[in-house]
Formats: C-alpha cells, structure tokens, sequence
C-alpha cells in the first residue's frame, strides 16, 4: 500500500471511500454519547417536550434544564468532534491543539459578522454572540486533524535536537503556538471557508425539501448502506448535516435517512418468508438485532446475496423519506444504533406516532417489493440455495486469492 | 492458501467498520464459545486492527481493508454475521486444536 498506487478498480475505489468515511465517521462516533444526552435532554426539557406535556404547563425546571441544549450542541459537539479527530491523528496533544484550533473557526461568525444565507425567505442577522452560532462540525473536521498533523511534522521535525532537559519547554510551547496560530488561522481563513459551504449545502438540502425531491437520496443512501459504508454516510455526511439543522429547527430530516430501519426489517422478512431456505433459520434471530438492536450490518449479507433486493430497499427507503417530508417529520438528534428503540427516544413527542408509521411504511412498501422480487420464493429449492451460499463463498475467496495476488496489497 | 492451527490462537479479533456495532455483537458470541480454551477475544475498527493478533474475522466486504492494516495476519472473511459456516468452522478448529485452511 506504501510504494504501489493500485489501479482503481471497484472494490478499490470502494475501499478510498470507506476508509475516507470511515475517517470522518471516526471523529464522530467515539462521541455518540454526548449527541444522545443531546437529544435526550431536548426530547425532555424543551418548550414543547415530554415534561411540560405530561405535566400540561410550562414548568419552570424544564426551561432551567433545556439552557443545556444550544451549549451542548453549538459548543460541546463540535469541540469533542475536533478533539477525537486531533487525537486520531496524533494523540492526546494532537486532540488539544485541534480544539484550540477549532474555537477560532467556532467564533468567526461572530467575530466577522457573517450574514446566514436567508431560507424561505425570513430575515437573517450575524450572530450577536457565541450564544448564537450554529455548530461547526465541518470546520472540526478539518481543524482537528489538520492542526494534529502540524504539530507532529514539527515533533517529527526536531525530533533529537533538543538539548536535555528543554524538552517539555520546547513541546508545550510547540503545541501552544501551534494550536493558537490554527485558531487564528481558523478565524480568519478555515472557519468562513467552512461557514459559507455549510450555508450552501444548507441551502441544498432546503431546497431539495422543499422541491419534493428528497426521496431520490435513497438511490444512492441504501445501496451504499450495503456495501459498509453505512456509517461514512451517516456520520460523515447526515449528522453534521442535521446537526446544523436541528440547532437552528429543533429537529432534522437528516437524522432519519440512514439510520430508519424500516427497510432492514422489510429485506428479512422477504428473506424469512421468500429467501433461499437454507439461510431462513439464521433470519428471526437477524431482525431481532437489526430491529430493536440497531446493528445494520446484519442485513447487508442477505441483500450481498441477493443484489437485486437492494431495490426493495431503495424504493422502501424512499417511501420512509417521502412520507417523512410529506408531513415536514425530524428526529431531535441523531438514532444511533438506528434501532427502533433509539428513534423512539429522539422523536418529538408531537410527531412520534407519525414517526413509528413512516418506519412501519418503509418496512411493509420494502418487504412487498422484495417478496416480488424473490418470486415469492416459488423458484427456490433447499439444493439451489446451499448452492447459492457455496458459490457466494467461493467467490469471496476467489476474491481474496486475486487480492493476494495483485500487487494492490503489497 | 494459508493453513492456520487452532491450537496456537491465543487472540482473536473481530473487525467491522466503526468498531462499535456488528463487531462487538459478534465478539461477544465468541468469547462465549471460546471462554474454556484460553483465547483472548476483542473488537476492533477495520482500521486500527491490534497487530499482536493472531487471527482477524470480519465482513467479506471489509477483508482487504483488513489485509492491508495487517499484511501477516490470517484473515477469515465470513458472510452472515449469525450462524455463518466459516466462522463456526473456526470456532471448531479452535475448540479441537485442529487446522484450518483459509
């Protein structure tokens, strides 16, 4: 992998954008926990929440309580995203100079006054003070890791001359004047480079909302969901992109796309009823995992195996995001695990049996569609179906002998 | 084709995308299985897969990833994440000291 560029080929090229997503998901991932306290404490506390709804009046301890939610989001997220991202590239140092980094590009709106992009048409104003600012998930994205990988050019730099006993001076204040001169650099160049493609991918998905055509990401969300890159789609692109949205709306569309997993449980349930009759037993204890669970993965073998279902759960995810925009539907924060239980607990209380409906929509329309497309299992017989395993798995291995031998993995 | 003997695998590691999810699901099962034969059974990313291990399973669809983070380690590529043939017969190998072509 060092010394020899492969040929991009299929899987090659599938691999850069695994490993690529895999990256970006990596920064957000370790963190889930603090989006979940997110979402939970919204879901709870905010005006329209559970708490004020069962108790049928604006208590006062909810509002006390949902001062937490703007902090978390617009501050606390982004600074852990460029932390994890800082580390990953150079340790526990690297995670301190990317946050550094990342709080110049966090304030550039304030501190240059930069006007939001107005959508549908309402006023917009600069930020008046950090109180204000969207969440800089982007900017963590780049900062954190790019100001880490400064720092060890440096470290890797003056690796040996440094006269003993000067070596915490020169390495904190290496670090110290790294990550300042980055935050500087991210107030100045990174945080409105950063600002600005936010605004315009925000206008994007505004406009993809509003022209009906949301829909349409499902042909490129689900079959990339199957070929693993489930998590680079979600976390890499979707959860910053309903993080944003979410700060400012209360909720987000973004949330829902990946992680609904209507169309998992349509693709098993075609499987258990229609599939090849050797696999059906391993099918009950799938959904149960995928379903309540929320492990994806686990359906993505039985679609591998059947690459023609990928269309069921296209036209099922499609529904799902249909049927969400239809009634203008969001989650608080991101569902991960995309169970059925975590999208329970960050749905708005006024939406979640429309929310439960969509999912259960995006399951059946999957499960028909996939039923067709296996014939109703009429062309299946138990001999043709170990013969489809054996042969999927030789040809896995025949895969890996060509792997071996190409000089792509040397 | 690499010929691996059950009996010298002292830690094995499942490796999906994230590190989080299927890996940890699946780790967990075998640990159970393999708790009696003094294997040590962990989880981990794709990509930052222990280079101390002895034999790595994962997703086919995530094999050569694996192969190119750890070039010397046998990988096992499977398909199903319950109950699928390969990793059973691993566990078997494993479990009787016996060899296993992979």
């Amino acid at each position: 992998m060092t010394d020899y560029t492969p040929a991009v080929t299929g899987t090659g090229a599938r691999a850069v954008v695994q490993r690529f997503g895999a990256f970006l998901a990596g920064m957000v991932m370790p963190n889930l926990g603090a989006f979940i306290a997110f979402g939970l404490i919204t879901t709870l506390f905010i005006p329209d929440g559970w708490v004020n709804r069962i108790a049928g009046t604006q208590t006062e301890v909810s509002t006390q309580i949902s001062s937490i939610v703007g902090p978390l989001i617009v501050i606390l997220i982004p600074i852990l995203i460029a932390f994890t991202g800082g580390s990953r590239v150079y340790g526990h140092r690297g995670g301190a100079v990317g946050a550094v980094a990342l709080i110049g590009a966090m304030l550039a709106p304030v501190a240059l006054q930069l006007t939001p992009i107005s959508l549908n048409g309402e006023e917009t104003a600069p930020p008046a003070s950090i109180a204000d600012i969207g969440p800089t998930i982007l900017a963590a994205f780049v900062l954190g890791p790019l100001t880490a990988w400064l720092l060890k050019l440096w470290d890797n730099a003056i690796a040996g001359k440094v006269k003993g006993g000067f070596e915490m001076l020169v390495d904190n204040f290496a670090a110290g004047i790294i990550g300042g001169a980055m935050a500087v650099v991210g107030l100045y160049v990174v945080g409105p480079i950063t600002f600005w493609i936010t605004q315009g991918l925000g206008a994007l998905a505004n406009g993809l909302v509003n022209t009906g055509l949301l829909p349409l990401v499902s042909i490129v969300v689900e079959p990339a969901k199957v070929l693993f890159l489930n998590n680079a789609i979600n976390h890499g692109v979707f959860t910053p992109l309903g993080v944003e949205q979410a700060a400012g709306a209360g909720q987000s569309i973004f949330f829902m796309i990946e992680s609904n997993p209507g169309p998992g449980l349509g693709i098993l349930t075609a499987m258990l009823l229609f599939g090849p009759r050797a696999i059906r037993p391993t099918v009950p204890a799938a959904m149960v995992v995928h379903f309540l669970g929320g492990i994806h993965e686990i359906y993505f073998p039985y679609v591998l195996m059947k690459p023609i279902l990928v269309i069921a759960a296209i036209v099922g995810g499609a529904s799902g995001v249909l049927w969400e925009s239809i009634f203008g539907l969001g989650l608080v924060g991101p569902a991960s695990p995309g169970s059925i239980i975590a999208w329970a607990f960050v749905s708005p209380p006024d939406q979640i049996v429309l929310i439960m409906l969509g999912v259960i929509i995006s399951a059946g329309i999957t499960f028909i569609v996939g039923a067709l497309l296996l014939g109703f299992g009429r062309k299946e017989s138990a001999v043709d179906a170990e013969l489809d395993l054996e042969a999927a798995q030789e040809k896995s291995s025949a895969n890996k002998k060509a792997s071996k031998a190409a000089p792509a993995s040397a | 084709m690499a010929t691996i003997d059950g009996s010298s695998i002292k830690k094995l590691i499942v490796a999906c995308d994230a590190g989080m999810g299927s890996s940890v699901m699946l780790a967990s099962t075998l640990k159970k299985q393999l708790a009696k034969n003094g294997v040590t059974v962990e989880h981990s990313p794709v990509a930052h897969i222990p280079s101390d291990a002895d034999v790595v399973v994962t997703q086919s669809n995530l094999a050569n990833r694996a192969r190119s983070v750890v070039p010397d380690i046998p990988v096992i590529p499977f398909q199903l994440f319950l109950g699928d043939p390969k990793v059973a017969a691993l566990v078997k190998a494993i479990q009787n000291g016996t060899t296993l072509e992979v």
